[in-house]
């Protein structure tokens, strides 16, 4: 029965798209079926499970909002490794007359702009992702900017600003100036946001040093476990993540060490560990995009969003975070908020001592998103 | 009480043709009547999931071309596993030897495709990937032909190393392998004179009637010539084959170092097809591994591989789209697959043994 009703959704929802096509004759058609004003299908492709507490379970909650908000069903696909082989999954959806598809993890990139290329009626959004990189200079396979399929947008957020104040947090925690960092690949993204925390911790604990160790994977519960414990058998007393599992967490609080999580608000996976943790809210982002596709247009963007417009966020603040330093962090997410403070705010060096920015000076977008270096502070070789 | 019969395995000398046939045929179906008892139990209709899983691996055009260009690349760790396993030789680093055929493969498109015309191109990135993966199993080979090494262990964990050897050329700033001035870490693309365009729209490249006549001509090699002869001899009886006065060492070697070849070439398909470069992406998908199944399944035939090996791959492509068409969580489609596996592997039993129940009390007489 419940096949019946998909089928004749579908069948409804194609003969729309007909009848918009194909100008007014058939209107009397379509009015017989119940076919709300927001009907679109949307599938969205995860690396993980929806339940890995991070990552994917944060998207799955932007997914929610959406499916409550439109009124729809997503269709959900869990699982899917990273490159070449990942282009069935996208061919499959768009076949299966998927009309917007949000890939949530980075290396989905190529293969689904390929797809893009073949299915001009569906509408691709590439989580994390940048154009450039599909470009023949970006060690792409399309001519230029102008080349590339235009039913393609990237969104992605600064997380560095969050990633900052939960460093003011872990730079008040630690006792003794060793923080430790799980973290998945040496991109910039992820070096981003180790740069970033750095200077928070160092901004209100100057001599903490951050201990980088790379897992080579952003879902792999036991591996960020191993990875943890070994940062935390030399010695730190708090560990942060860029990882998609709480994983880290768990591992510090077994060994009576502070946590920062990441990606979403989830203080009970290991609730005398946590401190804090910048984390994401995609519900905005996805109800926008489903909407404009159901009005029959593809934002083609690179949309990247801020603490400012609520795309990045600060979780609670865990039961050892003192008054004070809550409220510093409340004072400098204010700043952030209101454009008076930027993280990569000079005087910064680099890992060697180099001076990279000047006093005063702040860096620009284009140096952050292809950021391919560590400041000074962190422990470890930025290349993986 | 005790059971009034007993159930007793007894070894066959001989297997009778029917069984060969009967047996795997049977294993998969029980396969599906468990999956199926499983299916119910947690609420999803068994008759649409299999209907979906056979449509999307092998009766639409879409199934049956994305199963068939998977299948190329798992034909080749198939053939690997079992040319090793035919010679009681376990090489299960098929895994770590597709990622060398693919980096030697990529070394090739980057540095001698540009010179060359496709047609000598192509070949040229498949025959080097496959030096590469006999080169990375000519350790084990030499320690196992030498010192009688287990090979087991040192192919696997060479795996490991590959992992790391392919992990380091993909990241390391001014790579050669690397996209130059990107500074997100990924594979530069090989010339475009090594890149084959897959066949009509699909994800099936022409490499796989190379696979596929490469399979049946080592099904005549081992069958017909006198190297497959010495291969049978070796297997057999080892002190026999001593006797005859045949090189034991030698043929060890051969042997490994073909099937190293075997998973280099596959990990070469891949650059020359759906990859076009090195890509970490190959750490996660496990085809070396798959291959030894296949060959399980195949039970060393090499003909017989083609067929395990297209059935292996629709069971994955028809597993990995049951999320996308039907409502069944990937865990299921993973869940199914794996049962296919074990029920046609543990029906391997019935082929070797006769299996019989006899009355206690006739024993006790």
């Amino acid at each position: 029965m419940k096949k019946f009703w998909k089928l004749a959704a579908t069948a409804a929802a194609a003969s729309l798209i007909v009848a918009a096509c194909g100008g007014s004759d058939s209107a009397s058609d379509t009015t017989s079926a119940p076919v709300e004003k927001t009907d679109v299908k949307v599938a969205v492709v995860y690396i993980g499970t929806t339940e890995d507490k991070g990552w994917s379970y944060q998207h799955e909650q932007g997914i929610l909002q959406l499916e409550q908000e439109l009124g729809v069903e997503v269709k959900r696909v869990e699982n899917v490794p990273e490159g070449a082989q990942s282009e069935q999954t996208f061919e499959q959806l768009a076949a299966d007359g998927y009309q917007l598809i949000f890939a949530t993890s980075f290396g989905y990139g190529s293969p689904m702009a390929k797809v893009a290329v073949k299915h001009p009626e569906v509408c691709m959004q590439w989580a994390t992702g940048a154009k450039f990189l599909l470009t023949k200079a970006g060690g792409g396979e399309f001519a230029d900017f102008d080349a590339l399929p235009t039913n393609l947008g990237t969104y992605f957020g600064a997380a560095e600003e969050a990633r900052y104040l939960s460093g003011i947090a872990a730079g008040k925690a630690t006792k003794n100036g060793k923080i430790g960092y799980v973290a998945a690949f040496p991109i910039p993204e992820v070096l981003r946001g180790i740069n970033a925390f750095t200077l928070g911790v160092r901004s209100v604990n100057a001599e903490a040093t951050v201990q980088v160790t790379w897992t080579k994977t952003w879902f792999d519960p036991s591996l960020e476990k191993q990875a943890s414990e070994s940062l935390l058998d030399a010695g730190v007393d708090v560990l942060a993540q860029h990882q998609d599992t709480t994983a880290p967490g768990v591992a510090a609080q077994a060994k009576g060490a502070k946590w920062v999580g990441y990606n979403s608000d989830v203080k009970e996976a290991a609730p005398d560990a946590w401190l804090t943790a910048p984390t994401w809210n995609w519900g905005p982002f996805y109800v926008k995009t489903a909407k404009a596709v159901a009005a029959g247009t593809c934002p083609s963007e690179e949309f990247y969003g801020d603490m400012k417009g609520g795309m990045v966020t600060l979780g609670s603040f865990g039961t050892s975070v003192d008054a004070d330093t809550q409220s510093l962090i409340e004072e400098k997410k204010a700043a952030i908020i209101d454009g008076s403070f930027a993280p990569f705010t000079g005087a910064i060096n680099k890992q060697d001592g180099k001076a990279w920015l000047k006093a005063g000076e702040k860096a620009e977008l284009g140096a952050l998103l292809s950021m391919d270096f560590f400041v000074e502070g962190v422990v470890g070789s930025a290349k993986g | 009480m005790r059971a009034p019969f007993r159930i007793i395995f007894e070894q066959r000398s001989e297997t009778p043709r029917y069984l060969a046939a009967f047996v795997p045929l049977m294993s998969v179906l029980a396969a599906l009547v468990a999956g199926g008892i499983f299916l119910m139990a947690s609420g999803y209709s068994a008759s649409e999931t299999y209907s979906n899983m056979l449509s999307d691996g092998f009766l639409s055009s879409r199934g049956i071309t994305d199963t068939l260009g998977l299948s190329t690349v798992l034909i080749c760790t198939g053939l690997c596993a079992a040319f090793a396993f035919q010679m009681n030789l376990y090489n299960i680093g098929g895994e770590g030897q597709v990622y060398l055929g693919m980096l030697g493969g990529a070394w090739a498109g980057l540095a001698l495709g540009p010179r060359l015309p496709s047609v000598i191109a192509v070949p040229t990135v498949l025959l080097i990937g496959a030096a590469a993966g006999a080169l990375w199993i000519f350790i084990p080979a030499f320690v196992r032909a030498r010192l009688g090494t287990s090979e087991i262990v040192s192919t696997l964990l060479l795996t490991y190393i590959a992992a790391s050897v392919l992990n380091h050329f993909v990241y390391t700033p001014n790579s050669y392998f690397r996209a130059p001035n990107v500074t997100f870490p990924m594979g530069r693309a090989v010339s475009e004179s090594a890149q084959l365009t897959p066949l009509g729209g699909t994800r099936m490249y022409p490499t796989f009637f190379i696979v596929v006549a490469l399979a049946l001509f080592l099904y005549w090699v081992v069958k017909r010539t006198e190297f497959g002869y010495r291969i049978q001899v070796i297997s057999d009886s080892p002190r026999a084959a001593h006797y005859a006065g045949v090189n034991a060492r030698r043929t060890t070697m051969q042997v490994m170092l073909i099937s190293g070849a075997l998973a280099g070439f596959g990990g070469a398909t891949l650059i020359v097809g759906e990859f076009g470069k090195l890509d970490q992406g190959i750490l996660l998908l496990g085809y070396g591994y798959a291959g030894i199944v296949i060959a399980a399944l195949a039970r060393n035939n090499f003909a017989a591989i083609i067929v395990s090996g297209i059935l292996f791959s629709g069971l994955r492509v028809g597993g990995d789209k049951l999320q996308i068409t039907t409502e069944t969580p990937i865990h299921i489609g993973v869940m199914l697959q794996g049962a296919i596996l074990l029920f046609a592997l543990g029906g391997e039993a019935f082929r070797r043994y006769r299996i019989r129940a006899v009355r206690i009390q006739a024993v006790a007489q």
